[in-house]
Parts: C-alpha cells; structure tokens; sequence
C-alpha cells in the first residue's frame, strides 16, 4: 500500500501527464497507481480529471487552443482505458448517458467535440453521432439507446432551426428525454421557445447543467417509483 | 466612379470617391436567387446560374463585387472528395464534403491530381467568371477565392486529427500543406486566367478560435507566402476570429490586403500596421446584417470606417438572408459617409 506521500506522487503525475499531453505517461502512472494499491476512483478523479479541469482553465485562458485540448483528452483516455475496468462504479451521484451531435446540414463539429469529451470525462456513456447529422437519427438513436440526454449543436442559423423538428418529435416520443442544445446562433431565448430543456454557451456549463437535470430526473423518477 | 475603378484604387492605396463596400467571400442573396428563380442547392452545380447568383448582388444592391462560387468544396472536389449539395431540401444548406480522401495518417501521403485545375468544379467556376465578368461589362470587379492549405486539409481529412497531428507529427502535416498549396496555385492560376480582378485565400480553419499564434507562424505562415508570393491580381488574406495577435504575421504572408472580422480591433491593427497597411473589415455579417436593424447596420459601417479599415467588407460570408433593408442601410452608410 502507498504511503501517502506517494499516493500524492502517483497522482501528480497523472494529471500532469493529462496536462502536458502525453499519453504513455499517463499510462505508465495509471498502472503504477494500479500495482501500488491506490484506488480507480481516486486515480480517476483525483488524477486525470483534476488535470482536465486544470486544462479547461488553460484553454479559457487562452494558454491552450483546440489541438492541445484534444491531445489532453487523449492523455486522459489513454489513463482512463487502464482504470476503467477496476472501477466499480463511477460514482458521480449520477451516472447518465448522452446522444450528441451537430445536425444536418452542419459540419461545425469542433465544439461539439469538446462538449462531448465532458461528457466522456464525467463517466457518462457518450453515443456520438457525428456531424451533418439527418435530424430522424437523433430520434431513433434515443429511443434505441434510452438515453437521459440528447445534445443538439449547430452552428449556422439556417441548420439550427432543425433543431426545432427534432426537440418536437423527441418530446412527443419521449417527453422524459432532456434535449440540452448549444452552439453559436444558440440561445436560452431559443431553448425555451423550442421547448429544450436546456442551453450552454460553453462545454464545462454544458455538463454541470446536464448533471443538475439528470439528477433530477432520476430523483423524480424514484420518487415516482416509491409511491 | 465605377465600383471596379473604386476597387482598383482601393488596392493601388488610391484616395475614392467614397469608401468601397465590397467583400471577397461568398455574398449571394436569397433576395437574388428569388428574383431569378434559383434554388440555392443547384447555383453551384451550373455556371450559368452561378454566374447570375453573383451579379445579382451588386445589381441589386449596389455592392462594389460580383464573387463565386458560394461554398468551400471546389478544391477539395478537385482533388477527389465527393461533395452533398442537399438537393432534396428546399431550406439553405451549404455544400459539405460527403467522404473524405485521407482517412488516416498513413494516406497523408496521397498525391494530388496532375491537372487538378482541371478537375471537378474548377473548370465550371471559371466558366461562371467568365459570365459575370461578361454580363457587368467591365464596371463592377469580379472576385473569387481559394481556401488556405489548412483549411483545405481540414477538409479531405478528419480536422480533429489535423489539429492532433500538427503537434504530434508536424513533419507530415508540413508536407501535406506543402502539397495543397500546389493544388491552391494550380486552381487561382485557372481562376486568374478566367478573369478574376482579384483574389481572397481564406484560411478559417487556421483562425485564432481554434489554433494558437505561435503554430500559426510555424506552419501556417509559410505557406500562406508561398501562395501569396504566386498571386498576380491585387490579393487578400482571409481568417477570421480574435486576429489581432496575428496581424503582423497575416501581413508578412505577403497579400496586398488583409481581410478580418467583427473580433479584431481595428484601431489596435491600425495604430500595429501604420496607416497604409489595406486592412479589410470588419463588420458582423451575421448578427448585424441579417438580424440587425437598419439603425444597427449604419452604426457598425460607421464605426468600422472611424476605426480605420481601408474598406468596408464583412467578416465572413454574407449570409444569403440578409434583408434587403439592411443592405440597402449598409449601401447607404457608405455613400453618406463624410471622410
Ligand atoms: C472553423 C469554422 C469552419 C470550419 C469547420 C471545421 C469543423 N470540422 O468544425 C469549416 C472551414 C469547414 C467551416 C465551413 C463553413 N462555415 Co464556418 N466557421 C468556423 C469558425 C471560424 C469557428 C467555429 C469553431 O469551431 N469554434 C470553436 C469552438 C470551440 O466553439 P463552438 O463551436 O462555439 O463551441 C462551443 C460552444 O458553442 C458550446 N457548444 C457547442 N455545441 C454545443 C452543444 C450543446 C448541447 C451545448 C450545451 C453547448 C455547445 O460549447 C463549445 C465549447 O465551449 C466559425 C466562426 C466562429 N468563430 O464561430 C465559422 C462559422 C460558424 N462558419 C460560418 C459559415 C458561414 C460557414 C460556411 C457556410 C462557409 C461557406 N461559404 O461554405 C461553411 C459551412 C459548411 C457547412 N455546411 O457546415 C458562419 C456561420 C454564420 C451563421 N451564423 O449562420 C460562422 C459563424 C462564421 C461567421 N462569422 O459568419 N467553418
């Protein structure tokens, strides 16, 4: 077992190798954390994420653009992928799955990417649709997968208002399913007159936004069952 | 002043009658293709169509250019991407490109066409020229573009990898660009023969949103001069976003002008580039033209022109929907405006 000094070492290192992109390092430190006895949990959330979180700032701060972002993502992936099967559960106090995707029309996919590795980094199950998106997928993939959320973004005028068609046949499928849109010609303005459950300017609100919904969600939905 | 004469001053660093109000981007209007009975989908497929799309701007409006094509395929399409004009939806869709030609870092080392200017719409984009240029009769200039070497990239390739691989393996990447401003040359030497008066390279995939300054320098300046340095009609550099750490460098890539939009501060880029420098700029073509008011429209053409821009000329494509009231209101802004 690793003395506490060491737990502290072992998890510097993971975040700094999510923060200076280096995914072997990140891999190395996430089997040493393994063999030296240190939980996933801890590797996870104390190492590769507080290292994430450290990278959003950086990025907010201009300090790191989109390659790096997404070189830092990978780093936590490649951590991630040797933790993950120890891990019992990811226990966030919600574990949540997310439909995402930029709609038809749409080949902006750069934010919505970082929206989605958020998403990933929070331990939700991510089923990504890609761009140009045919608006009846998002639909089906919903219904397929029973996802909590589904995460609509564009980034023209033109190719958002699809995104009124598809809050409309979801809710009338599925009035449970959380829609969260985004993107530059979004708004709140827009989501509430849509009738989405939510809108984000940016990813890191995107997530907490989601997170407080689905809470809420599943609270009600026991609530329910309890009765 | 005829508008082609008034651009031509514009780019000889010449004083005008009044301050030019033209763009090198895409600027066809819903109006326009109403009034000719077009659908946006099919403008790009004919070049007669394409043509008449174009002129119908500066018919219409007064503005001081024709420009096509309307979308960012042509080169990619040259070099093999197939591309989905979304024939089946009456709504404005802009061509994508449907499958890429690069599908992972080992077939970066794809060759390009031999003719490629002679290569999927290249031929048809010149042919429109030649229309627009007919059908203006020499008063109004007719402009066309070609995108960066980066911003091409980004489209035979997976642009997430591209932006991964500039760190991881710039050597490669270096190469690649290296090979997609031959391309970029190969179809502006088609475009100068057809006719154009002048010239924009669009790198927004390099914009300053999305890669930082320092890379920007490293791998997309070179290029950039190698084109520029290419170019025979007056020439523009195009990237839009927070570009002021950059102008320096957008200038030393060699265009007579550069092009950036409603984020940069224009008086900063003044008090940087002194006062002959052409910068081009710099109003929101969106959230002023198409969802401002007429009031709105004349405050920012006002103020771009006290800030300093050498034109009047927006920060990305005019979005076909703008009202023909509020292009009107810009027209007008400009013509009242007291140097
Ligand atoms: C890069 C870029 C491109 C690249 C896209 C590459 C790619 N794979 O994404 C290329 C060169 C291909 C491109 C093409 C075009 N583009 Co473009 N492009 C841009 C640019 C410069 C940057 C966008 C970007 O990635 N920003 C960085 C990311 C990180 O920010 P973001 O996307 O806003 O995402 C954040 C938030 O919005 C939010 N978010 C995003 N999605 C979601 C979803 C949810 C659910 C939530 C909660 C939050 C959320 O979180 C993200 C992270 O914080 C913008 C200008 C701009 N600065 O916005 C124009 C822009 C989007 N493009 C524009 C245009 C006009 C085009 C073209 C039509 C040009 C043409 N003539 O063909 C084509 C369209 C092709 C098509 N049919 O899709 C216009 C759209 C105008 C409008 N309002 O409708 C813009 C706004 C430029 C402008 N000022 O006019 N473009």
């Amino acid at each position: 077992m690793a003395t506490e000094e060491r737990k502290q070492e072992i998890l510097e290192n993971l975040k700094n190798a999510v923060i200076e992109y280096d995914e072997d390092t990140a891999r190395e430190w996430a089997q040493i954390a393994l063999d030296e006895g240190l939980k996933a949990n801890d590797a996870i959330f104390d190492g590769l994420v507080t290292g994430m979180e450290e990278v959003g700032r950086l990025f907010e701060e201009e300090e790191y653009f989109v390659p790096e972002l997404l070189m830092c993502a990978d780093a936590l992936y490649a951590g991630l992928d040797i933790l993950r099967p120890h891990v019992e559960q990811l226990d966030l106090g919600v574990r949540g799955s997310v439909v995402i995707g930029t709609v038809e029309g749409d080949v902006h996919d750069i934010g919505k990417n970082i929206v989605k590795m958020m998403f990933d980094v929070a331990g939700f199950t991510v089923y990504d649709l890609g761009r140009d998106v045919p608006l009846d997928k998002f639909v089906e993939e919903q219904l397929r997968t029973d996802s909590d959320l589904v995460c609509l973004s564009a980034m023209m005028t033109t190719t958002m208002s699809g995104m009124e068609k598809v809050i409309h046949d979801l809710k009338e499928k599925n009035p449970d399913c959380i829609i969260m849109i985004g993107g530059a010609p979004a708004s709140q303005d827009i989501a509430d007159k849509w009738g989405a459950d939510g809108y984000a300017a940016d990813a890191s609100n995107a997530l907490k936004d989601a997170i407080d919904m689905v809470s809420s969600l599943k609270r009600l939905k026991q609530e329910a069952e309890a009765e | 002043m005829t508008a082609k004469e008034r651009v031509a001053s514009v780019f000889a660093g010449e004083k005008t009658d009044r301050p030019a109000c033209f763009s090198g981007l895409g600027n066809v209007t819903t109006a326009g293709l109403e009034k000719l009975g077009y659908k946006f989908a099919e403008v790009h497929l004919d070049s007669r169509q394409m043509a008449e799309a174009a002129v119908s701007t500066p018919k219409l409006f007064g503005f001081d250019c024709a420009v096509v094509p309307f979308d960012l395929c042509v080169e990619a399409e040259a070099i093999g991407c197939e591309i989905n004009t979304y024939a089946h939806t009456e709504d404005l869709f802009y061509p994508t490109i449907k499958e890429k030609v690069i599908h992972s870092e080992d077939e970066m080392d794809l060759s390009m066409p031999a003719d490629v200017a002679e290569k999927g719409r290249v031929p048809l984009v010149c042919e429109a020229i030649g229309l627009a240029k007919e059908e203006l009769k020499g008063e109004v200039p007719v402009g066309s573009y070609v995108l960066g070497p980066f911003t091409l990239a980004g489209q035979i390739m997976e642009l997430n990898d591209l932006l991964k691989l500039s760190f991881k393996k710039p050597d490669k990447v270096e190469a690649l660009l290296d090979k997609l401003a031959d391309v970029i040359i190969a179809v502006l030497k088609r475009y100068e023969k057809a006719g154009i008066d002048y010239l924009t390279v669009r790198e927004m995939g390099a914009t300053s949103d999305v890669l930082s300054p320092r890379i920007f320098k490293k791998l997309i300046l070179p290029n950039l001069k190698k084109i520029f340095a290419e170019i025979t009609v007056p020439s523009v550099n195009h990237i839009c976003g927070k570009t002021n750490p950059i102008v320096g460098a957008m200038v030393e890539a060699g265009a007579d002008a550069i092009s950036v939009d409603q984020r940069n501060e224009i008086i900063k880029t003044r008090e940087e580039l002194g006062p002959d420098a052409l910068v081009f700029g710099n109003y929101d073509p969106f959230n002023v033209l198409v969802s401002g008011t007429p009031e709105l429209v004349e405050q920012t053409i006002n103020k771009c022109l006290d800030d300093g821009v050498s034109a009047v000329w927006p920060g990305c494509d005019i979005w076909p929907t703008v009202p023909p009231r509020n292009f009107e209101a810009m027209m007008d802004a400009v013509r009242n405006y007291a140097r």
